[in-house]
This record gives structure tokens, C-alpha cells and sequence, in this order.
């Protein structure tokens, strides 16, 4: 870990609009008053309850969203969020689904195309891989989606829970892969609710609730804070 | 450059992939549109001979152009929407999406126009000069057409209703473009009326440059393309401006 900022997160605040009846409507905001920095090289683990505001968050990251209060400044090229669906067309093959993928994540097209035998490869797909996406079984579409995720190299990596999908045995290859790219120097965020895996890769944990910050800091600091019984019970308040 | 090679890669997946799903493939666009002006043909020039001599070409040389332009926008508009899984999950910029329905209809054009002029030919027309203007009026029809579907896509994942509205509104529009009848054989406030539609301009050049061998007006098409130009302008502002508000509404 270095001290450069990679990502710096300043008063952000996302609202949505609720209709509450045909011509009423009121703003909720999924996340609010957050400031914080992400650093190079770090791994920074992000933990709430649901609707806490932590799929927001990371689509701020990823620039999916812009704020509409404060300010995300961006020191790097391309902060993806690694994931299982990575919005597939039907009716495209796998090939054309991954190469398309590979490239509205950041990569140029000749690099898709030179890296198609690797996803091809590490999801088993095999001569599947130019059939339509529509006749994928659910094993399948989560085999390509994280196949093409690990090759795509993004500057940030945003992992929503680190995925075990498919089989057992693919499982186990996935979850070794991932705990294999948080582990490198790359810059990672991620959100889980597993504990034993929080405590074991991050470096650094931001708790949520309710849209706001609860506590960042040291992982095991916050994690005592956050598993805390106090804090479990539903509805319980943050202190 | 990057996008411009995703809007690419994309139209040519999705042209595959519908000609995929047939049996005989890709040779549906070529099959599909013979299909489609032998029908009018059959109709038009040997059955019903209504609308007298030459009506069919007239037809035809009206409907070809107002295909492109109804199936870009009926589709297009949807194309933001249609989009949504991939927004929720990767940013791109929105005004891709449109983009690439406007390149998909544009190909199939380009197969269609081909056979329509080899069609003519076929039929006694000779090859004129102005037929050189026809790049032209394609390249004037395609601002057009992506300035209006952009338009389109821009609003209707904020006003969703509008769909309908588009819907009906291509219907009318179909009946005023003068698809069916000469726009010019009326007079008067009318006809300055119906001139206001682009599409009515567009459709008249073409068939002045492809039926009459003469060159098309040029009042007429610098009227398009102000009027593609402006709405241009305002779909690029939309869908920059609202870049990222989108995966907010889908």
C-alpha cells in the first residue's frame, strides 16, 4: 500500500426519487455526507446492512452514478465492478457477449480478442462459447461473467461479495482467483457480509448505514464495532 | 475511438446474430426486402393498377426511405431502456445505445436501396446523372434520422408514456410524408404545410433524383439539414447531461 489516492470521495451524496402517489414525489438519499479516500494498492472493505447505501457506493465508484452533492475525483483510467452479470445480450453468443464485455470495461478489442482462449478456458464453456447467451444455463452465464471480470484488468477493482458460483470445483477456482487478485498490489473495494473474509484480506473498513458512515477504520476495530450485539439487532441503532 | 469500435462491433454482432436465427441466415436481407417490394409490385403494378402508370415505383421509392426512418425510431427510442441491464452494471455513454440502433437500420437500408435501384433499372429507368446526388441524400436522411432517434431515446426512459405517443406519431406521420400520394400535386398552405416534415422533403428528393432524373432542391434539404442539425445539438446536450441519471430511472 502507498500513500497515493487512487479515488477521493468529498461530502458525496446520492438521492432517488420516490413516487409516493401519481403527482407527489420525495427524494431519499441512498448514501450521503461520505468522504473518504482509496488508495493505491489497498483493499478496502466496505460493510452494512442491507439498503445501507453499499451498491450505491459502488456505482458512484465506478462512475455509473454521479453525485448530486459533493465531489468523486478520479486519479486513474478505469475502476470497474467485478461481477457475475455483466448485463449479456440474449441473443448475442458468448463470444461476441465477452469481447463486448472486455470492451466497455476498458480493454481495446484486439486485447478481448487475444484473451478470448484465457475466458474461454477459465469458464469451461468450451464450443458453447458460440451459442447465444439466451441457451446458457444459470452455471454458465456466472462461469463467463467472472471469467471475463478476471481478465478485464481494471486500475480499481469493485467486487460486490466475492463470488463462489457454479459447481463446487469451480468454486473453489473462483474464490482462489479473487482472493488471488485482492492479494496482488491492485486496488480493491469490496462489499461483504462475510466476516471471516472482511478480516482476512482488507486493510481498511468504511461501515454504513443507513446511507451514512458509520465508522472507518482499522479492520479489526470496526469489525468488533460492527458485529457487536448492540448493532445486530434489526432495526438496532448505530452508535 | 474506443466507443466508436464497441458501436461497431456491436451492430455487426447484432446483424449476425438476427441472421443467425434463421435457416437461411443472412440471406434474409437480401430476401426480405425482394419480398417486401414484390409484394407492393404484385399489388400495385399487376393487380390493383391503381394510382395508374408508374404508381409502384412511386410507391416504392417513398416506402424504402420511410422504412429506415419508422423502424430507427421505433426502436431507437427503446434503445436506452433496452440497455438497462448493461447501465446498471458498466458505465458507458448513453448516447451509444441509440447510436448503435441507427447503424443496425442504416445496413439494412443500404442492402435494400441497391436492389431497389437495380429494380428500376430493370423496369425501363435509366441511370441518370442525379443519381449521383444520392449519396447525399442518404447521408442527409441518416443526420436526420440519428438526430430524431437520439432525441426519442433521450426522453423516454424519463417520460415512459412517450412511447405511445412516438408510436402514433410515425403512424400519422406516414400518411403526411406523401408515402402514398405526390405532396406537390396539392396546393397552397397545405402543401407549405406538409413540406415542414422532413421526411416529406426527403422522400420527394429522392424520388425527383431516382424516378425523374433531375437534381433535388436544394432549398428543401438545406431545410433538413438546419432542422437535423438543431435536433442534433439538443439530443447530444440531453444525453450528456443526463449521462449518469439514467441507470437513476431504468
Amino acid at each position: 500500500m502507498s500513500d497515493t489516492t487512487v479515488l477521493k470521495l468529498e461530502d458525496v451524496g446520492v438521492r432517488f426519487r420516490r413516487r409516493t402517489s401519481l403527482l407527489r414525489s420525495e427524494w431519499r438519499w441512498a448514501i450521503r455526507h461520505l468522504s473518504f479516500d482509496v488508495k493505491a494498492g489497498e483493499t478496502l472493505g466496505v460493510v452494512g446492512r442491507n439498503g445501507a447505501g453499499k451498491s450505491t457506493l459502488l456505482k458512484v465508484l465506478t462512475g455509473i452514478l454521479a453525485p448530486d452533492e459533493g465531489k468523486v475525483t478520479r486519479y486513474c483510467d478505469t475502476a470497474s465492478l467485478l461481477t457475475i452479470n455483466l448485463g449479456f445480450m440474449p441473443h448475442l453468443s458468448g463470444r461476441d457477449n465477452a469481447i463486448l464485455s472486455g470492451m466497455l470495461m476498458g480493454l481495446a478489442r484486439s486485447d478481448v480478442q487475444a484473451r478470448l482462449g484465457e475466458i474461454i478456458e477459465f469458464s469451461e464453456l468450451g464450443a458453447d462459447i458460440d451459442e447465444p447467451f439466451r441457451t446458457y444455463s444459470a452455471g454458465m452465464k456466472a462461469r463467463l461473467g467472472f471469467a471475463i471480470s478476471l481478465v478485464a484488468d481494471p486500475d480499481i477493482i469493485l467486487m460486490d461479495e466475492i463470488l463462489g458460483v457454479g459447481d463446487r470445483s469451480f468454486r473453489r477456482k473462483s474464490t482462489e482467483a479473487m482472493r488471488e487478485k485482492i492479494r496482488s498490489d491492485k486496488t480493491v473495494v469490496l462489499v461483504s457480509h462475510q466476516e471471516e473474509v472482511l478480516s482476512s484480506v482488507c486493510d481498511r473498513i468504511i461501515w454504513l448505514d443507513n446511507g451514512g458512515m458509520v465508522m472507518e477504520g482499522s479492520t479489526s476495530e470496526v469489525l468488533r464495532g460492527y458485529t457487536a450485539p448492540e448493532n445486530q439487532l434489526p432495526g438496532g441503532k448505530a452508535p | 475511438m474506443k466507443y466508436l469500435d464497441i458501436i461497431f462491433y456491436k451492430t455487426w454482432a447484432d446483424l449476425r446474430a438476427e441472421a443467425s436465427r434463421a435457416y437461411i441466415g443472412f440471406l434474409w436481407w437480401f430476401i426480405e426486402p425482394i419480398l417486401y417490394m414484390g409484394t407492393f409490385y404484385v399489388l400495385f403494378g399487376l393487380g390493383l393498377r391503381m394510382g395508374g402508370e408508374g404508381f409502384v415505383y412511386f410507391l416504392l421509392c417513398g416506402l424504402i426511405p420511410w422504412k429506415w426512418f419508422s423502424s430507427t425510431i421505433s426502436n431507437g427510442s427503446r434503445a436506452i431502456e433496452a440497455g438497462a441491464g448493461m447501465i446498471h452494471q458498466v458505465y458507458l455513454p448513453k448516447v451509444i445505445l441509440p447510436t448503435i440502433i441507427v447503424c443496425i437500420n442504416t445496413v439494412k437500408f443500404l442492402i435494400i436501396l441497391p436492389i431497389l435501384m437495380i429494380f428500376l433499372v430493370l423496369s425501363g429507368y435509366g441511370i441518370e446523372v442525379s443519381w449521383l446526388a444520392m449519396p447525399l441524400l442518404i447521408a442527409l436522411q441518416l443526420l436526420m434520422v440519428w438526430s430524431l432517434t437520439s432525441f426519442c431515446a433521450a426522453l423516454v426512459p424519463f417520460v415512459p408514456d412517450l412511447r405511445y405517443v412516438i408510436e402514433n406519431g410515425l403512424l400519422l406521420l406516414m400518411f403526411v410524408s406523401g408515402v402514398f400520394f405526390d405532396i406537390d400535386g396539392l396546393s397552397g398552405t397545405i402543401r407549405t404545410v406538409l413540406y415542414l416534415n422532413p421526411m416529406a422533403v426527403l422522400i420527394d428528393s429522392y424520388r425527383e433524383v431516382l424516378l425523374l432524373g433531375s437534381w433535388p432542391g436544394m432549398a428543401g434539404l438545406i431545410y433538413v439539414l438546419s432542422f437535423s442539425i438543431v435536433f442534433a445539438v439538443i439530443s447530444w446536450w440531453l444525453l450528456v447531461r443526463f449521462d449518469r441519471r439514467y441507470p437513476k430511472v431504468l
